[in-house]
């Protein structure tokens, strides 16, 4: 079974950075198939790699997004594979290409260029500060470990 | 004699100094911003007089985790006209304050990661930074290396920008919706472009603009695969490359990496020529349709490019002869003031940059001795060209978040000036810049002739060729999308001769053919600059170090030079003054059927590397506000 762990999102932006910082610490454990990336890139590239690669089994990406929740909220949930009208889709691969990095970017541009297998999982995280800097906000601080071993729980069969 | 606003003169030696008598040479006055139209009753009154449709339009950003755009714009709809314009840098990254008390070579790879796309250039920019402060310079295969790093990194950029960014503004959809008459002129209206592009009709080209399903945008997003894979054989990956480091490129290169890269640049050369048919074709196309779109986006022809792509055998890494490598380049620096070629120094360039914040969100740094004026860092570069107080190596960055304001503060990118005149800066103002070169020594595929740039392309798929790109007479949207398609050839042909120069370094072999040298961290007082423009345009770092560790680390970006605010003379930045000249032509009976495609082209023309949303909507990530629509309405507003 192949599986990518994907850190998604910018370091040096507080908790914006939990992504990079999560697979930053799995990539130790990657092994018998699983391979963990950053994925602090645009999700064209992204795309690309992935079609040039042997297809993966199972895609798990992790990455803070504010989606007005209480900060620290951990969400882990199965991609529906929903794309959003076809207008909205050029928004977010005009964004993509002009250099942002965000988690729903990285979903719609993938999904729009058909590069996923269909099991993929998304662990979002609620930011409480995604300004400049080092650091997380205590909130997210406090939940590393959970976040780490909610991603890591996906990687099994 | 290069500046006519800074105090500095030149003695017949052609040393700059400052002009002698002047207690403060650098103080200006600042000019006040006017009242915006929705704070001034008065002038809201004297346009509802007029029972315009006054509208506000804000293109706000989709997402919330990048350096994002957002665009403030009051529009006459009645007019056809822009009112006021104001550009927002929406987020403030703190790569500088990150920076500091850091090993320098750290900036290799924090500031790669400003950006998802550009991060090569800045890595790049940052080792010579570097390599200035450390007195080192690659050998000539790690100059030659870096050379095809960024040649195809820009053509990885340029098909980008005018696939994916610009050329959906064209498509049948745009076109549809927001000029159906064009449309129709189109599906009759053959171009001249078919022999290289195979298109007989407009409309036909237009279709394949189409986003996402279009044949042209999906052959865009093919070549930038293409100019990736280019790219990783050299730089190990990419955005974020692991091999750009001070002194070289610590990979080593064969043969086979040198064919690999070639089999892949040479298909630029072809498709070069096609993007270069289409947008002759559309820019034709639109002119004839109506003469009024050679005003999208215009504004002076005035723009800086510090260069990039050294030569192997002149690059030293110092200031001292930055004036001599500078002009050995491939793309050599150029300043353009109105049109005429200001100086090609690049000590010139260094000097002449001065960075304001009286409309950004920082607090003015002030000399050692509490005086900005009298007493500060650097009152000289390292060759003894007197500096200003704003200079980016005597700038502090100091951020100060306030609310919103446009006649105060407003954005949290600075106003960068040359000699305290707006500039814009892209790929076009590279080949502009070459095209003006008197003494260019890179002529074995191109040859500027003053008015234009000739590029002999070798053989490929189509047959040699002889392509020239002419200087405009007037500049807009379309001429930047125009001269960005002929950067494809051009980059192409650097590309292919930096190729033959590697096969000839390998053949050859010896101390040339090393890739890197070895260095040790200097521990006293240094500083540096890397002047090295992205494929966007302008990017400079400018570095202090002591002890081994940075003091001050300035990034200064394309985007920030475009979108920044007004400066305290009271010039807006270069999207607010081109979205400012920018007449609206498309076709709308009423007000909310207003699209703002031709401000949208206007923005999109400079290959804005912070995104700007791309079209107008009412749902809850963008704002569309109308202030007034109508006399009638005059009384409040209106939140659509």
């Amino acid at each position: 079974m192949r599986i990518l762990v994907g850190g998604v999102g910018y370091r040096y932006l507080r908790d914006g950075a939990v992504g990079v910082h999560v697979t930053d610490s799995l990539a130790g454990r990657a092994t018998n198939g699983i391979e963990v990336e950053d994925l602090g890139y645009h999700p064209v590239g992204f795309t690309q790699n992935l079609q040039d690669r042997p297809p993966y089994d199972r895609i798990i990406f992790v990455g803070a997004i504010v989606r007005g929740r209480e900060p620290g909220t951990v969400k882990a949930y199965r991609y529906d594979h929903v794309l959003p009208p076809t207008e909205e889709i050029q928004e977010r691969v005009s964004e993509s290409v002009t250099g942002v990095i965000s988690l729903d970017n990285l979903l719609i541009v993938t999904e729009a260029f058909k590069a996923f297998p269909d099991d993929v999982w998304v662990v979002e995280i609620e930011p409480a500060d995604e300004g400049w800097g080092e650091g997380f906000s205590p909130e997210i601080e406090a939940k590393l470990p959970e976040i780490e071993e909610t991603v890591w729980n996906l990687t099994k069969p | 004699m290069c500046f006519k606003n800074l105090p500095v003169e030149f003695d017949s030696q052609g040393n700059a100094t400052l002009k002698p008598g002047a207690v403060d040479p650098y103080l200006y006055t600042e000019t006040p911003l006017q009242t915006p139209i929705e704070d001034d009753p008065q002038k809201m009154r004297e346009l509802l007089e007029r029972n315009g449709h006054i509208r506000k339009v804000d293109f706000d950003p989709v997402t919330r985790v990048a350096g994002a755009l957002a665009f403030h714009t009051v529009v006459d709809l009645d007019n056809r006209e822009v009112l006021e314009t104001a550009s927002m840098a929406t987020l403030f990254r703190g790569y500088e304050i990150i920076l500091q008390g850091r090993d320098p070579r750290d900036a290799i790879f924090i500031s790669s990661r400003a950006c998802g796309v550009c991060g090569g250039v800045h890595a790049t920019c940052s080792a010579l930074a570097i390599e200035m402060a450390f007195d080192i310079s690659p050998p000539p295969m790690g100059i030659v290396a870096r050379n095809l790093l960024l040649s195809v990194e820009y053509l990885y950029d340029h098909p980008i920008h005018l696939s994916l960014l610009a050329a959906p503004d064209f498509s049948e959809p745009a076109m549809r919706d927001t000029n159906p008459e064009i449309w129709e002129k189109a599906l009759t209206t053959r171009v001249k472009g078919r022999a290289v592009h195979g298109y007989e009709f407009m409309h036909e080209i237009m279709t394949d603009f189409t986003p996402l399903t279009g044949k042209l945008y999906l052959e865009g997003l093919h070549y930038t695969r293409v100019a990736r894979e280019a790219y990783v054989l050299i730089g190990g990956k990419y955005p974020h490359p692991q091999t750009v480091v001070p002194g070289g490129v610590s990979t080593t290169i064969d043969t086979s990496d040198l064919n690999e890269i070639m089999l892949r640049v040479v298909q630029y050369m072809d498709y070069g020529r096609k993007v270069v048919a289409l947008w002759n074709d559309v820019c034709d196309f639109f002119y004839e349709t109506n003469p009024k779109y050679r005003d999208i986006g215009t504004r002076p022809k005035s723009m800086i490019e510090p260069g990039q792509w050294d030569d192997p055998y002149a690059y030293d890494g110092s200031f001292e002869n930055a004036d001599d490598w500078g002009r050995k380049r491939w793309a050599p620096p150029g300043v353009i003031v109105d049109g005429e070629l200001a100086t090609t120094s690049l000590q010139m360039l260094n000097a002449g940059v001065e960075e304001f914040v009286e409309h950004a969100f920082y607090e003015e740094w002030v000399g050692e001795n509490g005086d900005a004026h009298a007493n500060y860092a650097h009152p000289t570069d390292p060759a003894g060209n007197p500096l200003s107080p704003y200079h980016p190596w005597n700038k502090v960055t100091i951020p100060k978040p306030t609310g919103t304001n446009w006649k105060e503060k407003y954005s949290w990118a600075t106003a960068p000036r040359w000699d305290r005149q707006t500039m814009e800066t892209g790929a076009y103002g590279r080949l502009w810049a070459v095209a003006m070169q008197t003494d260019f020594t890179k002529d074995r595929f191109i040859e500027p002739t003053g008015h234009s740039l000739k590029v002999d392309l070798p053989k490929a798929e189509l047959p040699n060729d002889l392509i020239e790109w002419h200087i405009p007479e007037t500049w807009g949207a379309f001429e930047r999308n125009r001269a960005r398609a002929y950067c494809i050839l051009y980059t192409s042909a650097i590309a292919y001769d930096n190729l033959l120069l590697a096969y000839d370094l390998l053949r050859k072999g010896g101390p040339d053919a090393k890739m890197s040298v070895p260095y040790k961290v200097p521990q006293d007082h240094r500083i540096g600059v890397g002047l090295w423009s992205a494929g966007r345009g302008y990017l400079t770092h400018h570095l202090e170090m002591d002890e081994g560790v940075i003091q001050n680390y300035q990034i200064l970006t394309p985007s920030t030079w475009m979108a920044s605010p007004k400066d305290p003379f009271g010039n807006p930045g270069p999207y607010e003054e081109a979205v400012l000249a920018t007449p609206l032509l498309e076709n709308y009976e009423k007000p909310e059927d207003f699209k703002g495609i031709d401000i949208l082209r206007a923005l999109r023309s400079f290959d804005p590397c912070m995104p700007c949303t791309t079209h107008i909507h009412t749902d809850d990530r963008t704002i569309s506000r109308e202030v007034v629509t109508c006399a009638c309405g005059a009384e409040g507003d209106h939140e659509h």
